[in-house]
C-alpha cells in the first residue's frame, strides 16, 4: 500500500515511515504542508495521514483542498491537542479517522488496515461471515452453527464491528469510539467486560474460540486455526 | 410588558437623579410663590387703607365744603358703588346713613368677621374698617372687604399648585425618557457582558457614533475585551503549545519504549519493566490531557458548540455501557431514568462526565454495594445522580471532592488520575448546572442539577429580551438545597 506520512516532527516521521516500511507498505514523508498537499494532490497513495499542525499549511487545510480537488484517499487526521473540536473539524473538513498524539505504533497500523480495505463502492452486505458464526443484518439475527445467539443491543454492535473487520486487529479505543460512541478513555474496563460477556455467548457449547485477544493492544474476530 | 420595565426604569441613576431635581426644582417653585404670594399681599393690603384713608379724607373734605346734608347724600351715593361700606353715626350712636352691618366700630382701625347670609351660617367675609370722628361730633367708618386679597390668594395657590403639578409630572415623564434612553444602552452592554462571559469571545459593545460619554465608555470597554480576547488567546495558544511541545517528546519515548518492547521479546524480565515504563509514561501522558482539558472547559470555549442533548438517553447509554463492568466487579447497578428529558449542551462532554461519575461510583465503593442512577425533573431542574450506598464521604470533604488531585484515601485507593471529578466540575460549570455531593446515608450521592428556565448560551439579542429573561430569572429563583 502506499502511504503518505505529512508530519514536521522528523523524529516521529522517521519512526512511522520505518515502521510502515518494515510491514510491506511503501511510505512517503512530507515535512511540511506545501510539500505534503502536492504529493497528496498528485493522486499516487492509497491513505494519507495528516498531522494538524504543521508549518506552512496546516492540516485541516490540506484534507480541506484534498477533498475539494477530488482526492478520495482515506485520510487519518493526527492531532496533538485530544480536543473534541479538533476532532470534528477534521472529520468534517473531510478526514475518515483521527488519532490523538501521541499514539502507539501499533495503534496507527490497526487504523490503517481499517481504513484501507474501506471500499470505494459501498457494496450493501447483508449477511457476515466468520467461519460457522453468521450475523444477518436486516434480521438482526446472530447464529453459530445453526442455533441463534440472543445477544444484547451493545453485543450486536460490538460482534458486527468486530466481524466488518474481520480479520484485522481492532484496538480498544477505536471500539470505544466506533461500537460505544465514546471518544475519551473510562476508567472502568468496560470494552474487556463486554467482550468477556459476548465471548461467552458465542462459545456457550464449548466451541472454539473465534475472537482473539492481542494483549495489551486489542482484539481479532478469525476462524479458528 | 410595562409592569415589568417600569420599576426596573425607576431604578435606574437616571431616574433617581432625575427624581431628585425636580425635588429641588419644586422646593425653589414654592420658595419663590411664598415669596411673592407675601409681597403681593401686603401691598394689596397698603392699597386697600390708602383707598380707605382716601375715602375718609374726601368725605371729611365733602363736609367741610357743603355740610351735614351733603355729606349723608354722598354717602348715600357712594354706598356699594366703589365696592366700599360705608356708617354714619351721631354723637349718640345712632345710624343716620350708611349700609355697613357692622353697628358700633370702635375708633381708628379695626377688623370685623361677619357672615355673608343674613342667617348667619356658612362662610364668612372680613372687613377691615376704619372709623373717625368728623368736625361735626358725627362718626364716620369706612370699610372693604378682603374679599378681594383672599380671591386673589386662592387664585395665587391654584395656579402654583397646577404649575406644581404640571412640572412634577414633566419631570417625572422626562426621568422615564432619560432612564429608557440610559437603561436601553447599558443593557446592551449588559449582554454583551454576558455574552462573553458564556465564552463568545467576539462580542463587543455597539457604538452609536455620537462620541458622547456611552460611546466613549462602550469604547474603552471594547479595547478591554480585545486585550483579554488577546490575553485569552494567548493562554489558549501558550497551553496548545504546551500540549503539543510536552507531548510530542512524551509521544516519542512512547515510541521508542514500543520498539524496545518489540526488541526485548524472549527476555520476560526485561519486557516486564519496558511495559511497566509504558504504562507509567502513558499516566503521566493522560493526567496531563485531562489537565489540560479541565483549564480549557473552564476557560468556557465550548459552548459554542452547545445544542440540544437528550439527557434521558445519553445517561441510558452510559448507564449500559457500565452495568457488565460493574457486574463483574460485584456492584448492583440500578437505573430510574426519566424520559425524554433535555437540556443544552455538549453531549460529548456531558458523556464523558457521566461515565466519570460512573468510574468513580464503581471504584471507591465495596463489594456488593449498590449504585443507583437516577434522573428526573425537580419543578424548573432536572436532575442527574449516581448515589451508593458504600463507606460515604465526611461532611467536611464533600466539597472538596471536586477539586483537582484530591483523594479521599491516599493510602488504599490510587487508581485513577485524581481528576475524575474535577473533570465532572468543569463540565457542571460550563453548563451552568449545580454539582453537589451528599450524605445517601449510608454512601454517597453525587448530583447534577441543570436549570432548564435559565438554560446555557441562550442569551437574549435585544434589550427587550432582556427585560424578559430577568423575569424569568426572578420567577424561578434557583433552589439551594
Amino acid at each position: 500500500m502506499r502511504v503518505l506520512f505529512i508530519e514536521d516532527d522528523l523524529e516521529t516521521a522517521n519512526y512511522i515511515v520505518d515502521g510502515l516500511r518494515r510491514s510491506g507498505h511503501v511510505a512517503d514523508h512530507a515535512a511540511d504542508g506545501q510539500d505534503g498537499l502536492l504529493r497528496g494532490l498528485s493522486g499516487r497513495y492509497e491513505i494519507i495521514i495528516v498531522d494538524r499542525m504543521l508549518p506552512t499549511l496546516d492540516g485541516l487545510r490540506i484534507v480541506k483542498t484534498l477533498r475539494s480537488a477530488g482526492v478520495d484517499a482515506p485520510v487519518l487526521f493526527l492531532t496533538a491537542l485530544a480536543e473534541i473540536d479538533d476532532r470534528v473539524e477534521g472529520l468534517e473538513g473531510g478526514a475518515d479517522d483521527y488519532l490523538t498524539k501521541p499514539f502507539a505504533f501499533s495503534e496507527l497500523m490497526a487504523r490503517i488496515s481499517v481504513l484501507a480495505r474501506r471500499p470505494r463502492i459501498t457494496t450493501i452486505e447483508t449477511i457476515l461471515r466468520v467461519a460457522d458464526l453468521e450475523m444477518d443484518l436486516i434480521a438482526r439475527r446472530v447464529k453459530r452453527g445453526g442455533a441463534v445467539i440472543d445477544l444484547q443491543p451493545r453485543e450486536f454492535q460490538l460482534l458486527e464491528y468486530l466481524m466488518r473487520n474481520a480479520g484485522r486487529v481492532v484496538t480498544r479505543t477505536m471500539l470505544l469510539e466506533k461500537v460505544w460512541e465514546f471518544n475519551f478513555d473510562p476508567k472502568t474496563k468496560i470494552v474487556e467486560c463486554q467482550m468477556s460477556r459476548l465471548r461467552a455467548k458465542l462459545a456457550k457449547d464449548g466451541q472454539p474460540e473465534l475472537i482473539h485477544t492481542i494483549r495489551g493492544f486489542g482484539y481479532v474476530i478469525k476462524p479458528p486455526s | 410588558m410595562l409592569s415589568n420595565l417600569l420599576p426596573r426604569l425607576m431604578r435606574t441613576a437616571s431616574f433617581g437623579l432625575a427624581v431628585l431635581y425636580a425635588a429641588v426644582l419644586a422646593g425653589s417653585v414654592i420658595i419663590i410663590g411664598v415669596i411673592v404670594y407675601w409681597a403681593l399681599e401686603s401691598s394689596l393690603e397698603r392699597q386697600m387703607t390708602a383707598r380707605i384713608d382716601a375715602e375718609i379724607q374726601l368725605l371729611k373734605e365733602e363736609l367741610r365744603a357743603e355740610g351735614d346734608s351733603e355729606l349723608i347724600e354722598e354717602i348715600q351715593r357712594r354706598n356699594n358703588v366703589l365696592g366700599l361700606e360705608y356708617l354714619l353715626r351721631d354723637a349718640k350712636g345712632t345710624s343716620i346713613a350708611g349700609t355697613m352691618p357692622v353697628l358700633s366700630p370702635a375708633s381708628g382701625w379695626s377688623t370685623a368677621e361677619l357672615p355673608i347670609n343674613r342667617s348667619g351660617a356658612g362662610a364668612q367675609r372680613t372687613l377691615r374698617i376704619h372709623s373717625v370722628e368728623l368736625d361735626n361730633g358725627m362718626r364716620l367708618s369706612v370699610a372693604d372687604d378682603y374679599g378681594s386679597i383672599e380671591d386673589m390668594r386662592r387664585a395665587w395657590i391654584e395656579a402654583t399648585g397646577w404649575c406644581l403639578i404640571a412640572f412634577l409630572l414633566l419631570s417625572v415623564a422626562g426621568g422615564l425618557l432619560l432612564s429608557r434612553g440610559f437603561l436601553r444602552r447599558v443593557d446592551t452592554i449588559r449582554i454583551t457582558a454576558e455574552s462573553i462571559i458564556s465564552g463568545d469571545l467576539e462580542s463587543r459593545v455597539p457604538l452609536h457614533g455620537t462620541n458622547d460619554n456611552f460611546d466613549r465608555l462602550s469604547l474603552t470597554l471594547n479595547q478591554m475585551l480585545d486585550r483579554i480576547q488577546t490575553l485569552m488567546e494567548g493562554v489558549r495558544h501558550m497551553s496548545n503549545h504546551i500540549a503539543h511541545a510536552l507531548r510530542t517528546p512524551l509521544g516519542r519515548l512512547q515510541q521508542k519504549l514500543e520498539a524496545a518492547r518489540k526488541t526485548a521479546l524472549g527476555n520476560p524480565s526485561y519486557e516486564a519493566a519496558l511495559e511497566n515504563i509504558q504504562q507509567e509514561t502513558e499516566g503521566i501522558l493522560s493526567t496531563f490531557s485531562a489537565l489540560l482539558r479541565i483549564s480549557k472547559i473552564e476557560a468556557g470555549a465550548r459552548q459554542s458548540g452547545f445544542s440540544k442533548v437528550d439527557l434521558s438517553t445519553l445517561l441510558t447509554t452510559v448507564c449500559d455501557a457500565y452495568s457488565a463492568a460493574a457486574e463483574e466487579r460485584g456492584k448492583i447497578l440500578g437505573a430510574d431514568i426519566a424520559p425524554s428529558l433535555w437540556t443544552r449542551g455538549d453531549k460529548e462532554l456531558l458523556t464523558e462526565a457521566m461515565a466519570n461519575l460512573f468510574d468513580n461510583a464503581i471504584k471507591h465503593t465495596p463489594e456488593r454495594a449498590h449504585i443507583n442512577v437516577s434522573l428526573y425533573r425537580d419543578r424548573s431542574n432536572i436532575v442527574a445522580s449516581v448515589a451508593d450506598n458504600g463507606l460515604g464521604v465526611p461532611p467536611e470533604a464533600r466539597d472538596l471532592i471536586f477539586e483537582r488531585f484530591y483523594r479521599l484515601d491516599r493510602s488504599v485507593n490510587t487508581e485513577g488520575t485524581g481528576l475524575g471529578l474535577a473533570f465532572v466540575a468543569a463540565v457542571a460549570g460550563l453548563h451552568g448546572s449545580k454539582l453537589s455531593a451528599f450524605d445517601n446515608s449510608p454512601g454517597l450521592r453525587i448530583e447534577l442539577r441543570f436549570d432548564v428556565a435559565k438554560p446555557p448560551n441562550m442569551l437574549p439579542t435585544a434589550p427587550l429580551r432582556a427585560y424578559e429573561a430577568d423575569r424569568v430569572r426572578y420567577s424561578h429563583p434557583v433552589p439551594t438545597s
